[in-house]
Parts: structure tokens; C-alpha cells; sequence
């Protein structure tokens, strides 16, 4: 049995970190698992005639909406089966689910008050608790990168470093932004359920702005009011980094870090 | 009579000259929650090494006193200073130097209490593990099991630790020993004990007041958000009644006790005779002691009782 003190709980970011750790590794392998089930599939649809043939015959409609445009490359494929929905969704989840729990959830399980008689500013805790949520994002994103960029090609599936990075980045980002607005929000009311609801809905919202602007011609001019737009929705498979794009992106994410600290510094801790 | 107004008058002397004394001063603190509820109005000094217990029957208002210390919640109206230092402004400076266990205890149930305890003991600027363990060993806690795997006991043991390690200047204490068997509360009595003998201060809520009684030199008693009193244990002892029940062999006579000054009620029942008895109880001991009793209860009153002894009486 040890006799001494752990090293790893010296700060409200270490324990939060310790606290997510066995649900951070579930995501992991989830992710792992997805991207390994995505790889598998790819070799057979590689340049096969028959399913460039099968995709083209889809109305143009439904290639926008499901981004099934050259399926058969690897940037393609990438786009339409991991970026298109599935791999920035979990990402968000993810983070929507924590970012609450870092604010709302300290406070409905009660710890907040031995947390907060303790000498450290509320910005502080916040502060380092959003730096948790971003390693933790940015451990799942790297995760994704390795996947899809080193073990990829083994599948046949090869893609510039600069548009899966890009793709990657607005993946993080975008969960990212949703994570904050879900603990910001959870900074402010208190309440797990109500900032995981809100910010999933946010997330649906701007999803489809950007998704169905495609089709809908009146949609088109509003595009940029979605982070989706600017994670994904410019096609960074295609176009690479775009500053401006990832400018929004950090700005936003700033924007809800300040939010959340001036929400959680005001809060009056009586629910 | 007169020692006891001279006391009085020294006591305000003090308050006035030496201000800066006192670790905790609320001035007309007013907090009222949203849905109703809260304290209005509350104003008290605490001194620098004193124990007050801060007394109340539930829904009182203590917790809420304490979490406004704290700058958890805020005052609506009024002003909160400890140390000299305003409770919101200098919240930070103003924790380094407290202890507090919660009345409702949250714990990080992933955790074990090694982890917790040190995780707090860092916060807390990096208080060594050297001055962490002695506390543990006293109290006799297992700190390598998960937090949720503990029993209601346990848990409040980590707390303690984690409110007294440091030895804070000023302990706040809401209701540490509720729930607890009398070896764990005897050991939270001692705690306090020691911290008041070192110069502490400790400020501890409760809604027993023998308990309070055991520790503390000062009560003040809150109802319904109201400060209502502030007293010293010994003056509220003087003036709290007892309730005693004595069995008899045979009916007894009903005037047995009525020599006593301060008999307030007495009645037969059969064999039984029951009377509220105010004041010292010694004079009471001797009378019963000439006579052949079967059985002897004496009980303190509850709160409510006593707050209404309190205000029956005239002040004396
Ligand atoms: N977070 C809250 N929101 C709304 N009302 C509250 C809240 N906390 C306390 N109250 C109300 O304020 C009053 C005082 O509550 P408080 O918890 O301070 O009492 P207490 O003396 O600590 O009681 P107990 O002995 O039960 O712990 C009660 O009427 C309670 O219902
Ligand atoms: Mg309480």
C-alpha cells in the first residue's frame, strides 16, 4: 500500500483529467473502433468502377446532402463516410457531455462547495477545467489523425496531411465550441440536463444551416451564421486550411471561455 | 446581578476598542433565496479564539450564514468581514485561511480519500502529506478504497480531515457531527477542543444544544432566518430548564419538589412524578437523594422548548 500522496491531483486540471480518465478511454476505443471499421470497408470500394457508377446514379439532391462526391478517393471517402457526420459527432458528444459535467455536474453531485472554500479563484477553476476539456478533445482528435493519416494508408487510404488536419481541427474545434457552450451554460444555471440539451440542439441547428444550404438556395447567404460552415462545411478535404475559417472557430471558442467564467464567477450557488 | 452587567459592559468595551479582533463580523446580512426562505437581517461578531456554535432547528438558517461566509451564495443587503477583509472582494485571501466541512457533504465518489485529500491538501497552497497523516491516523480512516464504497462515517471523516489539516485560523463547521456514532462525534469534539486550545476559531452549527453546549463558549440561536439571541452557554444553562421524571414506590407527594426556587411544573402520574425544573440542578439532586426512588430521568428540554424558556423568562 502506498504511504505517500499521489502526484497526479495537484491542481483542479489534474483531478479533472483523473476523474474523466476510464470514460475518456471508452471514447478512445470507440473511436479507434469506428475509424478501424471505416479503413476495412475502403480497399473494396477503392477504385471500383461499379460503385462510382452506383453513387453517380443518385440524384444530385441526395450526393449534396450525404457529400458522396468521388467516394472512391481517399479524401472522398473521408469526407462523405468520417467528416460528414459521424466523426465530428462524437467528438461533440463527447464534449457536450463533460463540458456540463465540469460546471453543473460539480455542482449537483455537491463537491462544489469544498471546492470553492479552498484558496483558488472561480476563474481559476473554470480556467483549468476548460483546459481539460480541450486536452481531452484534443487527445480524441489526435487519436482520429493517427488513425486516418498513419494507419490509413495500410488500408489504401492516402490523404494529404494539410486537408485531414484541416478536416481534424474543425472537427476539435467544432466540439470544442459546443463543449464550452455546454459548460458555460452549465456554469450559469446549474442544471446538466438543461446545458447538454441546449448545446446538442445548437449543434443540430447549425448542422443543417450548413448542410442544407447546399439545396436551398435562401440559405446559402446565412451559411456563415454555422460553425458547421466553418469546421466543415467549406470542404476542407478539398481546400485544405483556411484561416478565416479557423479564425471563427477560436474566436467562438474564446468568446464561450469568457462566457463561462464571467457566468460561473457571478453564479449564486443556491439550487 | 451587578457582576453580571459589569461583564456585559466589559464585553462591549472590548468589541469597540479592539474591532479588529473579532475574525467574522456580519452587519445587517440579509439573504433571501428566490423561492423563499434565506436570513434577514443577521448581524454578529465572532472573536479570535472563541468557539461559538451557531444553534437552530432545521430550516433555521445556519447553512445559509455559512455558505454566505464563504461567498458560495451572496448577501442581498449587508456586509460580511472576516479577518478584516470583505467575504466577496477578498474571498481568495479570506479562504486560505479557513477549514470548512460542509452540512452536506459531496465527495468525488471516483476517487479514493488518499486522492481527495491530497488533491484539497495542494489547494489548500500545498499543505504536506506529513501534516495530513497524523489527522488520518487519529481518526482512523481507510484512504485507499474507492469514496463511494464508504460508509456515511467515513465519509465525514475525510471531510473532517480535509476542514481541519493546516490547522486553519478559523474552522467552519456546519453540523459535523449529525449522523454520527458517539466515538466519531466524541473525536470531532476533540478536534475542536484542540484547535480552541491552540487559539483557533471555530464556528460550528448544530441543532443540539448539549452538544454545542460541550464546546462552545457563545450561542447564538436562529429561527426562521432571525438571529433571535446570543448568549453565553453558561448564562443559557442558568436559565434553561430541565425535565425530570422521578418513580416512586408507592403515588408520591405532588408537593414533593416545591421547595425547589425554581420548579416551574410539577405532576403525578401513578408512581411517577414529572416536573421542569429551572436553574442549577444540585439543590434538585439533594431533595431526591432523601427519598427512596425507583428510577430517575432528568432531560434537557428540546430547542423549541428551550427557546421558549428563554423567552418566558424575564432577563435577568
Ligand atoms: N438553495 C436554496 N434555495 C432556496 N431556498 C433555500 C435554499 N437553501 C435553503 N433554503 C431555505 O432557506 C431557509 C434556511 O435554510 P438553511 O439550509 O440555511 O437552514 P439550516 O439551518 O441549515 O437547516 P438544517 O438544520 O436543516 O441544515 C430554509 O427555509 C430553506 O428552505
Ligand atoms: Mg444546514
Amino acid at each position: 500500500m502506498p504511504r505517500s500522496a499521489p502526484r497526479n491531483l495537484h491542481s483542479v486540471f489534474e483531478r479533472s483529467m483523473r476523474e474523466v480518465r476510464r470514460s475518456l478511454l471508452g471514447w478512445l476505443v470507440g473511436i479507434v473502433g469506428f475509424s478501424l471499421i471505416m479503413l476495412s470497408i475502403f480497399p473494396t470500394i477503392h477504385g471500383n468502377a461499379g460503385f462510382a457508377q452506383l453513387i453517380n446514379a443518385y440524384p444530385e439532391a441526395l450526393r449534396k446532402l450525404f457529400d458522396v462526391s468521388d467516394y472512391t478517393t481517399g479524401p472522398g471517402y473521408l469526407r462523405s463516410e468520417v467528416f460528414s457526420f459521424m466523426a465530428p459527432l462524437l467528438l461533440a458528444i463527447f464534449a457536450i457531455l463533460w463540458g456540463a459535467d465540469l460546471t453543473a455536474g460539480e455542482e449537483e453531485r455537491r463537491t462544489i462547495d469544498t471546492l470553492l472554500a479552498t484558496p483558488v479563484s472561480r476563474q481559476r477553476v473554470v480556467a483549468e477545467k476548460w483546459l481539460a476539456l480541450a486536452t481531452a478533445v484534443g487527445v480524441l482528435a489526435l487519436a482520429l489523425e493517427v488513425l486516418l493519416g498513419v494507419v490509413g494508408p495500410l488500408f489504401k487510404l492516402h490523404v494529404g496531411w494539410a486537408p485531414l488536419s484541416a478536416a481534424i481541427i474543425g472537427s476539435g474545434l467544432f466540439a470544442l465550441s459546443f463543449g464550452t457552450l455546454s459548460m458555460a451554460i452549465g456554469a450559469g444555471t446549474g442544471s446538466r440536463g438543461f446545458a447538454r440539451g441546449v448545446s446538442a440542439a445548437v449543434a443540430v441547428v447549425m448542422y443543417l444551416i450548413s448542410t442544407l444550404s447546399q439545396l436551398v438556395e435562401w440559405l446559402k447567404p446565412w451559411r456563415w451564421t454555422s460553425l458547421w460552415y466553418h469546421a466543415l462545411g467549406f470542404d476542407p478535404l478539398s481546400h485544405g486550411f483556411n484561416v478565416g475559417h479557423l479564425l471563427v472557430l477560436v474566436a467562438c471558442v474564446a468568446v464561450l471561455v469568457v462566457a463561462a467564467i464571467t457566468l460561473f464567477t457571478r453564479r449564486d450557488f443556491s439550487n | 446581578m451587578w457582576s453580571s452587567m459589569k461583564a456585559q459592559a466589559l464585553d462591549t468595551n472590548r468589541g469597540d476598542s479592539l474591532a479588529s479582533s473579532h475574525v467574522m463580523e456580519l452587519t445587517n446580512v440579509s439573504k433571501r433565496y428566490r423561492s423563499g426562505g434565506g436570513v434577514a437581517d443577521v448581524s454578529l461578531s465572532i472573536n479570535q479564539g472563541e468557539v461559538f456554535g451557531f444553534l437552530g432547528p432545521n430550516g433555521a438558517g445556519k447553512t445559509t450564514i455559512i455558505r454566505l461566509l464563504l461567498d458560495l451564495i451572496r448577501p442581498n443587503t449587508g456586509e460580511i468581514k472576516l479577518f478584516g477583509l470583505d467575504s466577496r472582494a477578498d474571498s481568495v485571501a479570506i479562504r486560505r485561511r479557513i477549514g470548512y466541512i460542509p452540512g452536506d457533504l459531496g465527495l468525488y465518489e471516483r476517487l479514493t480519500p488518499r486522492e481527495i485529500l491530497t488533491h484539497f491538501a495542494y489547494l489548500r497552497d500545498k499543505i504536506p502529506w506529513s501534516k495530513v497523516t497524523p489527522l488520518i491516523d487519529e481518526l482512523d480512516l481507510e484512504i485507499d478504497k474507492p469514496v463511494r464504497t464508504l460508509s456515511k462515517g467515513n465519509r465525514q471523516k475525510v471531510g473532517l480531515v480535509a476542514a481541519f489539516m493546516g490547522d486553519p485560523e478559523l474552522l467552519l463547521l456546519d453540523e459535523p457531527t449529525s449522523g454520527l456514532d458517539p466515538l466519531v462525534q466524541q473525536q470531532i469534539h476533540e478536534l475542536v477542543r484542540r484547535a480552541a486550545f491552540e487559539g483557533r476559531t471555530v464556528f460550528l452549527s448544530s441543532h443540539i444544544l448539549s452538544e454545542v453546549g460541550e464546546m462552545a463558549e457563545r450561542v447564538g440561536l436562529i429561527r426562521a432566518g432571525q438571529l433571535i439571541a446570543v448568549e453565553r452557554v453558561v448564562d443559557l444553562a442558568k436559565r434553561s430548564s430541565h425535565l425530570i421524571d422521578i418513580s416512586f414506590e408507592s403515588p408520591p407527594d405532588p408537593n414533593f419538589l416545591s421547595s425547589l426556587e425554581g420548579l416551574r411544573s410539577a405532576s403525578v402520574v401513578g408512581n411517577q412524578l414529572r416536573a421542569e425544573v429551572s436553574g442549577d440542578l444540585n439543590p434538585v439532586i439533594a431533595l431526591i437523594a432523601t427519598a427512596h426512588v425507583t428510577d430517575l430521568s432528568i432531560r434537557e428540554p428540546g430547542l423549541e422548548e428551550m427557546f421558549l424558556t428563554f423567552y418566558e423568562q424575564p432577563h435577568a
